[in-house]
């Protein structure tokens, strides 16, 4: 529900949102920024949404350029789809608490594929924008920042907006170059052509991970030969099992170079790139021999990542990591040097969480920021304007239920593995609390009442598993594994007894 | 540019001093870059999944049942004797000050150090003397 | 009790350092190792002397000794004095014999060029240093 502004000055017919201070702002009008400005609203916490953009789904307007995209939303399960538990099959549509908003995309697929086109994903976040009545006030770019007293002020196209908390959700998707001499013969994945326009051309990829097999899958049928070329070798999405690497949707190419069908992998670096008469000539130098290797091409793409759009944040105290430029953050998104500065979106993915056995989170996924995003209002929430999560009071013998029904099936467990958690808690009065769902992170590292935190977790063996961790004096000794089960589900009577006997300490 | 300064920072590591550019290249892809604020736990002790790291920059703390027992600061390494030994960490290591480290997976350590034995022949100077240290205290 | 070249590589076959090496490898170890007996009380290695190899307990029991404690107690299959090689520094401890002792010695030379040959090798020693590590770091806390 949004919330009435009695004072706000819009401009007869025109955008929302006017130069100005503002409780909150948002910077972005793709899937983090329309997700945490439902958040918002729906805490009635009065906030501008301002956006480069003539319209609203960010990285989705443009990408992907030949694919559907990586993620899914399956029409047919069991589950109704406005259920919770259906948004485990549903990565794409936006959440909404209103059952009648929930899972908009099955709805506008046409049905032929569970991975939504570009278009199809944009057109959904286009009617969430609808739906949920946010506004957003377009064509309004971000330039530059200040600091003052009183919080930041945001320097944009339109006019200085002033608040004290700000929420960037910008996205990843500034096109990143190396600096290899003769970089400038190549082109950026992000400008791309028309896949016919590669007919016949030799083609050199800078780049194994999924931006350059997504060109390589797209192109397989018109450019020849292609060589995909990085310092170390293509990691498998199916072999680390989880995102992080290349994803199954285009291990074409990667089939290809396995049957000499003219892709190939090279696993060496990119020295210099020289222009000559008959095309271009990359000069490598090969990881296993470390001798030199020349590829005779047409075309150079940079499938070589992208940094975040950041502009000028560190001289206002956000400090940057890495070579796509992502800021240091808490485990609830506010950058750790810049107070009220907070990242929500794609953004999210430098919050790495445990991590353990290296598997990241889906933080940096369209699944994944759905729900962190709704960690990031809720500190904003409590933080800046004084409203505290609810902590529902739990009766002891609905404890191990209540945990085990959220392994079975509560989505923010099984999209963000290991990395979101179900907490309660028993007070100092004794009395048992549902704290909801938290940071696993946030959870184990901070001190707080004794209780216990469930998750979903994947091994090294890919072995998927409840885990629990348990608070005892202020502090979470050690982890826990519950059985794994074949249809993943946790809530039978061996499950409860290990549970049980688990937590029977503190929560019993 | 960013990249020549992770090489530059890796090159002046004892662990990899017998390595040469591209090999550095390639352990530098092998690693994912990780910031972690002050104040935060980057290994936990008790906990299964645990990773191996190496400073770039700031400093830590290696704390055990909450006590401090050492510090390690830039250019130097941790997590290693869990992940040989496959057990979980018996220390936590919390930073200090903001943290930049370079982490790789649990999993993907044994075959690190055999790709690289020279990496492998430095890790067990590493152990040796840092054995050694603990036996003259005892 | 003399060993002869066969029973030497039956008999390192089955010491756990060199479980991942191939038959090969043992052979290697084998032809460079030499047979040392010691007496009751004698050391074999002495505290502050320049390390030039790697002992290997055969039988017998020997007893590390260093600051006037002792360190460890080994026994058949067990193996010391590698870190002298390893990192070169004078020895860190002493090493005494109890009872008659059999050993197999191994050259400083002869063991660094065996681990430049044998990644598996080297990942077995750099383990058993890091479970002594563990145990030597948990015995200073307590």
């Amino acid at each position: 529900m949004v919330s009435a502004r009695p004072a706000e000055a819009l401009e007869r017919g025109g955008p929302p949102f006017a130069p100005g201070r503002y409780d909150v702002l948002v910077v972005g009008s793709g899937p983090g920024g329309l997700q945490v400005s439902y958040y918002l609203s729906h805490l009635g916490i009065d906030h501008a949404v301002i956006s480069a953009d003539p319209g609203p789904g960010g990285m989705f307007r443009r990408y992907p350029f030949f694919q559907r995209l990586l993620s899914w939303t399956k029409p047919h399960t069991q589950l109704a789809h406005d259920s919770r538990a259906y948004e485990r099959y549903d990565w794409n549509s936006l959440i909404a608490f209103e059952p009648e908003h929930r899972a908009l995309m099955p709805g506008l697929m046409d049905g032929s594929s569970e991975f939504p086109s570009r278009a199809e994903m944009e057109a959904g976040l286009r009617l969430f924008v609808e739906r949920m009545g946010l506004r957003v006030r377009y064509e309004t770019a971000w330039q530059g920042t200040s600091r003052t007293d009183d919080g930041y002020v945001l320097h944009t196209t339109a006019g200085d907006y002033h608040s004290r908390v700000v929420i960037f959700a910008v996205g990843i998707a500034e096109p990143l170059l190396p600096d290899t001499p003769g970089i400038e013969h190549a082109a950026h994945y992000a400008d791309t052509r028309e896949a016919a326009s590669y007919a016949d051309k030799r083609l050199f990829i800078i780049g194994k991970q999924n931006s350059g097999f997504e060109l390589a899958s797209g192109l397989l049928q018109w450019a020849s030969p292609i060589i995909l070329a990085s310092p170390r070798p293509a990691q498998l999405s199916v072999n680390l099992h989880s995102l992080g690497g290349v994803r199954a949707r285009y291990i074409q190419p990667w089939e290809d170079a396995q049957l000499g069908g003219g892709v190939f992998m090279l696993d060496a670096s990119i020295e210099r790139i020289a222009r000559h008469a008959d095309g271009l000539a990359v000069h490598t130098r090969r990881s296993d021999t470390s001798e030199p290797f020349v590829a005779e091409v047409d075309e150079v793409i940079a499938a070589s990542g992208f940094r975040a759009p950041l502009l000028d944040l560190e001289n206002v105290g956000v400090s940057l990591f890495g070579r796509s430029g992502l800021p240091t953050m808490d485990n609830h998104y506010q950058s750790a040097t810049a107070p009220g500065i907070y990242f929500a979106g794609t953004i999210g993915q430098a919050v790495s969480g445990l991590k353990k056995y290296g598997i990241p989170a889906n933080s940096g996924a369209v699944h994944g920021h759905r729900y962190n995003g709704r960690l990031l209002v809720d500190d904003v929430a409590a933080r800046w304007f004084g409203i505290e999560r609810p902590r529902p009071e739990v009766a002891p013998e609905d404890v191990v239920g209540r945990l085990l029904a959220s392994a079975s099936s509560a989505p923010e467990l099984w999209h963000q593995k290991s990395y979101l958690a179900h907490a309660i808690s028993r007070d100092a009065d004794g009395r048992i609390r549902d704290e909801g769902i938290v940071s696993l992170a946030g959870y184990v590292d901070a001190s707080g009442p004794d209780g216990v935190a469930i998750t979903v977790e994947t091994d090294d063996e890919g072995d998927i598993h409840p885990a629990v961790y348990v608070r005892r004096r202020g502090r979470v000794d050690g982890d826990a594994r519950l059985a794994s089960s074949p249809l993943h589900e946790y809530d039978g009577v061996e499950h409860r007894a290990q549970l049980g006997s688990l937590i029977g300490d503190v929560l019993g | 540019m960013y990249q020549a300064e992770i090489l530059d920072a890796l090159a002046g590591l004892a662990l990899f001093s017998d390595l040469d550019r591209p090999q550095l290249e390639a352990v530098a892809h092998t690693m994912s870059e990780e910031a972690f604020p002050a104040g935060q736990r980057i290994l936990r002790q008790g906990f299964s999944g645990s990773g191996f790291f190496i400073i770039l920059d700031g400093e830590v703390s290696v704390r055990v049942d909450g006590a401090d027992v050492a510090r390690l600061a830039k250019g130097d390494f941790f997590g290693e004797i869990s992940l040989l030994l496959g057990e979980p960490p018996v220390a936590d290591v919390v930073t200090l000050a903001p943290v930049k480290a370079l982490q790789l997976a649990g999993p993907d350590l044994r075959a690190f150090l055999l790709t690289y034995p020279a990496v492998m022949y430095r890790m067990l100077q590493s152990v040796s003397r840092r054995l050694e240290r603990a036996n003259r205290r005892g | 009790m003399s060993l002869d070249r066969q029973d030497k590589i039956s008999w390192l076959a089955g010491v756990p350092l060199f479980a991942s090496c191939d038959e090969e490898t043992i052979e290697r170890i084998a032809d460079a190792t030499g047979e040392l007996v010691f007496t009751d009380g004698q050391a074999i290695v002495q505290q502050g002397q320049v390390g030039n190899g790697l002992y290997i307990v055969v039988s017998g029991s020997v007893r590390i000794v260093a600051g006037g404690g002792e360190l460890a107690r080994l026994g058949a299959g067990d193996f010391f004095g590698e870190l002298a090689v390893i990192d070169q520094q004078p020895r860190n401890a002493t090493a005494y014999a109890e009872g008659s002792t059999d050993c197999l010695a191994l050259a400083s030379w002869d063991l660094i060029a065996l681990l430049e040959r044998d990644s598996g090798l080297a990942m077995n020693l750099l383990r058993e240093l890091a479970r002594r590590l563990r145990r030597a770091d948990a015995q200073l806390r307590h």
